[in-house]
């Protein structure tokens, strides 16, 4: 009896082995880093206080409409200087005139004026007709927005993907508690454990002492896994053995069908450029760059002057940026691998696909906006192209009476069955290998 | 026993081999079958003898210009309904500086004319070009202006005076922070934009605004417009 309780024990001793073990995989996924749940404050006063609702609407409008182009409510330089303290260093009634025509300010010999356009380049402000109503709007609305502006850039969250400050604090303290509640189970669980084990030393010291413990007994309590015994039995060396032959199998028939299909293949990249980055968080289209996919046969790889639209601002400092740089002081091409290959004795035509056909890009490349490194998801077999060309069915253009007419003999032949590219002649051999 | 224990490790090593590097393309069969004999752009074996990095692809001559699209004719009605036609002023030598933007606004006018397949292929090409940076209503809202700090609100007033020729003109060769994208957008590309945006703007090219002139003054325009072209562009060179 005593011996079966230390057997049962034992066995609910490795059951919570395995799920302490569960838990740690567990940990490492969840991401552990609660340090930045550190909310911005709130509830402290702003020294400007908040406009009334319809100043505050109408400066809104006047200063997105018109101020966001050169101006950031921060600090930040944008092309004109930042907004953040603009009260402190200039009051209302030299701003109001500055607003309405600063080249007027500059020629009557403010030396302040002078000095703020040289410093910024000689650049002009555009002078903007506002009424006095609206320049009071205005100035009210930036001195209060430039320092919630201000709050939000120092706050170690703000960066957080563009998330609202708010919401990533919420995220950060329910992970925090899940963290916590983790941490109480795989305590409990490690209690349970200390205490199995040591009931099962105490039973098995108690049931050896023991002068007359039956002969089963004994055997149980002193037993041992021979793990050479159970790896020599034959039903396991004769699975082992089926199950090689059947990998080496799978293995050979795998390799002869997938000569030359490069599914699959990612290559490293000269520089590390992110799709997901570009064509995924900022939404670039493909078309931006790649030029050449709704007008030629190519879809074109991007020359360095699309990269340096954006990139002669962005992330100068970053080493692949770099190698942009470098790329165009020396007039070297970017050795960009390619990933998509066709053989040469395909004939293959991106505009005809995109412009004509109206197909998407992701159709042939998958999601290419969540792949960090392209990868070549289709397989890019003359059955895979076939397959398509038979299933899709063909848009013709409208308020055209020749394809009306067409339609209407097909559905004649056809029986109202659609027409797919197929029945346009879309699998004959001329049209794509000659 | 032993070769049991040879065995099994062979089958995790065969396993384990079923990861395929992702930088191997993988084997080809006769790959001499697959590869172009003739130079394609992208599709090299070996480096070109003779043209410069070992390229296939080589740069124009100097000073080319582009015949395609270079003087398209377009027709449209005018108020009367009756059938006009524009031409297109492609003034390749107004400079990029600010005297040459100036210019453009005076002397190039929109060819094309406003009509739902013009605006539908402006729109597209605008969301293709634009949205990212300014936004899809223009209010300088994009993803990318959130990084590119300075992004035009083509709604804001400082621009609601912008003609076709200053947008065309801004587009084609950039202005501040806007870097240039006539490589990307062909000329009729543009002005398929300008109309967009003039739309976005909330003001399309009406009757008021500055209309094409008739063929009988196309010409005299032109010339008048290639003329002054050409004497800031010398300025500039002296």
């Amino acid at each position: 009896m005593l011996a079966q309780c230390r057997n049962y024990c034992q066995k609910l001793a490795i059951f919570t082995l395995a799920l302490l073990f569960a838990f740690r995989l567990q940990a490492q996924d969840t991401p552990t880093d609660s340090g930045a749940t550190a909310a911005p404050d709130g509830g402290a006063a702003a020294a400007s206080a908040k406009p009334d609702e319809a100043i505050y609407n109408k400066g809104k409008a006047l200063w997105e409409g018109n101020c966001t182009t050169c101006h950031a409510l921060s600090d930040e330089v944008v092309v004109g200087p930042g907004m953040y303290g603009i009260l402190g260093r200039r009051d209302k009634a030299w701003l109001k005139p500055w607003i309405k025509n600063s080249q007027a300010v500059i020629a009557s010999g403010d030396a302040y004026a002078v000095a703020l356009y040289n410093k910024y380049n000689q650049t002009v402000m555009t002078s903007f007709a506002f009424n006095d109503e609206e320049l009071d709007a205005l100035i009210d609305y930036i001195a209060y927005e430039s320092e919630v502006a201000m709050k939000q850039k120092d706050a170690p969250v703000a960066d957080a993907g563009g998330a609202t400050p708010g919401q990533v604090a919420n995220t950060g303290a329910s992970s925090g508690y899940f963290n916590l509640l983790l941490g109480i189970l795989f305590f409990v669980l490690v209690l349970i454990l200390a205490v199995l084990l040591l009931m099962i030393s105490i039973l098995s010291r108690f049931l050896n002492s023991k002068e007359d413990l039956a002969e089963e007994d004994k055997e149980v309590v002193n037993q041992r896994i021979n793990l050479g015994s159970l790896f020599t039995s034959r039903p396991v060396l004769g699975g082992v053995a089926l199950i090689f032959l059947l990998v080496i199998l799978k293995g050979g028939w795998d390799s002869l069908v997938d000569v030359g299909v490069q599914q699959g293949y990612a290559p490293t990249q000269p520089i590390a450029f992110s799709h997901k980055l570009h064509a995924g968080e900022y939404q670039i289209d493909c078309g931006y760059c790649h030029t050449g996919v709704y007008k030629g046969k190519s879809a074109v790889i991007p020359s360095a002057n699309i990269c340096m639209n954006c990139h002669n601002q962005v992330k100068i400092g970053s080493p692949e940026i770099q190698k942009i740089y470098k790329a165009i002081e020396n007039n070297r091409p970017i050795e960009w691998v390619r990933v998509h290959n066709l053989p040469d004795l395909a004939y293959f035509n991106h505009a005809q696909h995109t412009n004509v056909a109206g197909l998407a890009c992701e159709n042939c490349h998958g999601k290419i906006e969540e792949m960090e490194v392209v990868q070549q998801r289709a397989p890019l077999t003359m059955g895979w192209c076939i397959n398509c060309h038979r299933q899709t069915v063909v848009e013709h253009a409208k308020d055209n009476a020749y394809y009306d007419r067409l339609l209407e003999y097909h559905g004649k032949m056809r029986g109202n069955e659609p027409m797919t590219v197929e029945q346009i002649g879309g699998l004959e051999c001329s049209k794509c290998h000659y | 026993m032993k070769p049991y224990i040879v065995l099994l490790c062979l089958s995790i090593w065969v396993l384990a081999a079923c990861q395929r590097d992702p930088n191997d393309p993988g084997t080809e069969f006769a790959p001499q079958m697959y590869l172009s004999k003739s130079y394609e752009p992208y599709t090299q074996t070996e480096a070109h003898k003779i043209n410069p990095l070992g390229l296939n692809m080589r740069e124009p001559a100097p000073n080319t210009v582009p015949r395609r699209r270079f003087d398209p004719v377009f027709e449209s009605k005018d108020s009367t309904g009756k059938m006009i036609r524009r031409v297109d002023v492609m003034a390749y030598d107004i400079p990029r500086d600010d005297a040459g933007r100036e210019l453009a606004d005076k002397i190039l006018f929109n060819p094309l004319p406003v009509n739902e397949v013009v605006l539908a292929e402006g729109k597209v090409l605008y969301e293709r070009f634009c949205t990212a940076c300014h936004g899809a209503e223009g209010k300088g809202d994009g993803k990318v202006a959130a990084k590119y700090k300075g992004v035009a609100n083509l709604t804001g007033a400082a621009y609601a005076n912008h003609s076709a020729g200053r947008i065309f003109h801004v587009i084609t060769n950039g202005k501040g922070l806007m870097w240039p994208h006539g490589a990307q957008l062909n000329p009729d590309e543009r002005w398929k934009v300008v109309h967009y945006v003039h739309k976005l703007m909330g003001k399309l090219p009406s009757s008021e605004d500055k209309v094409a002139p008739t063929p009988a003054d196309t010409s005299k325009k032109t010339e008048t417009g290639a003329q002054a072209a050409k004497k800031i562009s010398k300025g500039n060179q002296s």
